[in-house]
């Protein structure tokens, strides 16, 4: 997709942040949220919300590959 | 004659178990990935947590126990390896852009069933059960409107917990939040359809085959953005 001039951005569990990394992907959001929800628990539009947000502005900003972020906080159902 | 008893579970085999075995439960089938003793400290740390829980009432330390466990679990799987990769910033700004969405929840619309490995109506279960020749089977991306109604969504997918998705596609799928997002200006615009695939795939046709499709089809939507969201 980089490759092609469409510029990605990656929302995942932070379970997951071994596997990311060894990829060198583009951009990165690590959620503090379990397997299977990464946007954050069922129902909760602030938090998807705040998630979205995030991942935005990542997409913004970063300005090389390979670039991670965590967003704070915790999986509150 | 004599009678042999059956050969009593292991630590392993039990451990094991909860990874496509006799326990099927894909939350915690990360402990497949641990060693035996790992896997049973696991045990150990989550009853002291539940019984701390029985008393002050405090659940959510299970809830962060899980998370933990699940991060060193998947850090013990096989990883794929990239020593670099391409970069493009972003052409626009996002309130011109428009903005794409992949998800690899496995969501579908009703009425347009992908049907994996020719099965119609694949249950969750048969998902489950079938994983090895899912993954074996080339990736099928349903297209899916944002403003799709939620009793509208399906959901099936042999690798993950599916019970969030269910609950709320959007902790997988955000249609809701990015509409909202189009609709405040802060994304310029969405294409007429989101995407999901059920992510159990090979890494390498999905990188040489659907990959470039996927591009095109992306492409020819003049997009500048996507979303990817991995399960």
């Amino acid at each position: 997709m980089e490759a092609a001039g469409i510029a990605t951005v990656i929302v995942a569990s932070r379970v997951f942040r071994a596997q990311l990394k060894m990829m060198h992907l583009p951009r990165v959001l690590l959620t503090p949220h379990v397997m299977g929800r990464p946007l954050g628990p069922p129902g909760n539009r602030n938090r998807h919300h705040e998630v979205l947000t995030a991942a935005l502005t990542l997409l913004e900003t970063a300005s090389e590959a390979g670039t991670i972020v965590s967003l704070p906080g915790s999986y509150r159902p | 004659m004599t009678t042999s008893s059956p050969q009593p579970e292991t630590l392993a085999e039990f451990k094991d178990s909860f990874s496509y075995g006799s326990r099927p439960d894909l939350n915690f089938k990360f402990l497949k990935h641990l060693p035996d003793q790992a896997a049973a400290e696991f045990f150990r740390l989550l009853l002291c947590k539940l019984g701390d829980a029985l008393d002050d009432g405090d659940f959510s330390r299970l809830v962060d126990h899980v998370l933990e466990w699940q991060a060193r679990g998947y850090a013990e799987a096989k990883q794929f390896a990239y020593a670099d990769g391409p970069f493009t910033p972003l052409a626009k700004p996002l309130s011109e852009a428009r903005m794409a969405l992949i998800s690899s929840s496995g969501h579908f619309v009703d009425g347009d069933d992908p049907e994996p490995l020719g099965i119609a109506d694949m249950t969750q279960e048969m998902a489950m059960a079938k994983i090895m020749e899912l993954i074996k089977a080339p990736p099928t991306l349903s297209a899916i409107p944002f403003d799709t109604p939620p009793q509208r969504l399906r959901v099936r997918h042999g690798g993950y917990d599916i019970h969030g998705a269910q609950a709320d596609h959007n902790v997988v799928l955000p249609l809701d939040g990015l509409r909202h997002l189009q609709a405040t200006g802060k994304i310029g615009a969405l294409t007429d359809t989101a995407y999901s695939f059920m992510g159990v795939c090979a890494q390498t046709r999905l990188l040489k085959r659907n990959g470039p499709e996927w591009v095109s089809l992306l492409q020819a939507q003049q997009v500048d953005a996507l979303l990817l969201v991995p399960v």
